[in-house]
């Protein structure tokens, strides 16, 4: 191998090696990737004329309008190699769609190339929309549409059905209007949150001296909230500097310190996390659609063919 | 600038056993969490068999010996007593995948010959009885890959320095994780063998 490399001149032996790499790359048979979730309706093959993307996509707002339940619609080439239940349960685990703790998600994907159909229940749902029912609707309703090549069709039909089947479920109210107000549970990470700050930095302040406390105090804030929390650097920054200030102003109370701080640390991070992955898909448009954050897919659904 | 330091290295050794020690809490209890969730859909597939035996038995009570594999199937499942205690203890865990893999066969073996008789297969119980159990083993499978990640990082985390010093501290052992049953039967490619079974289905549909 040193032989042959000290043999050929440099250009053909770098040649041949972008050769072999590309080659092998070409053999591997890679995974079919999860497609980002640009909308409500997201088309790969092409099939769905604008208008009746839209149409679809003003149908599925108002599901989620009216119930909180997100269904999107996912059309593919192909899934494999993969079967398209273990494609649809790693597409619904990094979509995340459904409310967080409710879990109302729906996602119909559509292996064009394979022909090959799957609906795919949240964990909420599994009680309204049970795999006799989607087994049902992709064999009696999907299928025969798309035999004929009459692809939106089926897709309405499937929708329609999956939607009367979820505005019979008594589900949490849809909060989608109310997305920019802050709910009980982000106030109470605030809350928590600055006391942890109080708390935690009189800690640090009784150990290390008022200035030197403070400031570890606010260098902790800062990268606790950037880095745990994915908070943005200014507003990190900003409660770096508030947790500074309290540290300096409040540091007196050192007995608090021992038992407070880490139960309290504990606690306000926790509901700091909580909030914030809840609390940061802020949108009253329903041009920017987004998941709900963290509805949880089982493997419920089924799955047919045509 | 000595108290300090001292103040410093205190806290240093505190939380490192001290993270280690949650971190292995929270991952086994991850680890119950995803246990109880494959436990359960293992339930919910056997609960599924009685409805599926009769369902046949209507249509092709002759073939004995396949409705009783998946009947005994059900029953050596059912005797095993599922407690947490099993994820300590290997040999438990391996007798309950056995038992499991054992249902998996009867019940493919029941499918495959419920393909020979076409009354059967339009039937509507038998279809809502298929999706269903088509259901079932999808969710056993997605609950069965959840258990392997918690285990996984788990053991990582019991294996690993410093937190194995932990782990060793209060006796948490690495937990048994699900092997692939029958390793050299599934290597080997199944044999079809349409000439007996046609001659069957041809006599089985009258």
């Amino acid at each position: 191998m040193m032989l042959i490399a000290s043999v050929l001149p440099r250009s053909l032996l770098a040649w041949l090696v972008a050769a072999c790499l590309a080659l092998l790359s070409l053999c591997a048979q890679a995974e079919v990737a999860v497609p980002p979730l640009t909308g409500r309706v997201v088309d790969l093959t092409g099939t769905l004329a604008p208008q009746q993307t839209a149409a679809l996509t003003e149908k599925l707002a108002k599901l989620e309008a009216d119930k909180g339940s997100q269904l999107v619609v996912l059309l593919v080439p192909t899934t494999q190699p993969e079967d398209i239940a273990q494609y649809a349960i790693r597409v619904a685990e990094a979509w995340k769609l459904g409310r967080k703790g409710v879990d109302d998600g729906l996602i119909l994907i559509v292996a064009k190339n394979d022909r090959k159909t799957r609906i795919e229940v949240g964990r909420g749902l599994e009680g309204a929309v049970t795999d006799v029912q989607t087994s049902r609707i992709l064999r009696e309703e999907v299928s025969p549409h798309f035999r004929q090549g009459d692809f939106y069709g089926g897709i309405v039909s499937a929708v329609d059905h999956l939607s009367l089947l979820v505005r019979g479920e008594a589900l949490p109210p849809s909060q989608r209007q109310g997305r920019k107000h802050y709910r009980q549970d982000t106030i109470n990470g605030w809350i928590a949150g600055v006391l942890a700050a109080v708390v935690g930095g009189s800690f640090l302040v009784s150990m290390l001296g008022r200035w030197l406390g403070g400031a570890a105090t606010g260098g902790l804030a800062v990268l606790a909230t950037h880095l745990l929390f994915s908070l943005a650097w200014p507003f990190a920054i900003g409660l770096g500097a508030a947790a500074f200030l309290a540290a300096l102003i409040l540091g007196g109370a050192s007995g608090l310190g021992g038992w407070g701080g880490g139960g309290f640390g504990g606690f306000g991070g926790g509901g700091f996390g909580g909030s914030w992955s809840s609390g940061n898909d802020s949108s009253n448009d329903d041009d920017d659609f987004s998941g709900g954050g963290g509805g949880d897919f089982g493997g419920g659904g089924a799955s047919g063919d045509w | 600038m000595r108290k300090l330091a001292l103040t410093l290295a205190l806290t240093a050794t505190l939380l490192l056993s001290g993270c280690g020690y949650n971190q292995l809490q929270t991952q086994d209890e991850a680890i119950k969490a995803s246990w109880s969730e494959v436990v359960n859909q293992y339930q919910r597939r056997a609960d599924l068999v009685p409805n599926l035996v009769n369902v046949v038995k209507g249509y092709a009570k002759q073939e004995k010996d396949v409705l009783l594999g998946v009947t005994e199937a059900r029953a050596k499942v059912g005797s095993i007593q599922v407690t947490p205690e099993v994820l300590k203890d290997p040999q438990a865990f391996a007798k309950f995948q056995q038992a499991q893999a054992q249902m998996t066969s009867a019940l493919s073996r029941l499918l495959v010959v419920s393909e020979k008789y076409p009354e059967l297969k339009s039937d509507s119980v038998f279809r809502d009885l298929s999706a269903q159990l088509e259901g079932t083993e999808n969710r056993i499978t997605v609950a069965r890959n959840r258990y392997i990640k918690t285990v996984q990082e788990y053991n990582v985390t019991v294996r690993s320095f410093p937190t194995n010093l932990t782990a060793k501290m209060f006796d948490m052992q690495t937990k048994p994780n699900f092997t692939v049953e029958n390793e050299k039967a599934i290597s080997a490619a199944p044999k079809v063998d349409f000439g007996a079974d046609a001659a069957k289905g041809a006599s089985g549909a009258q």
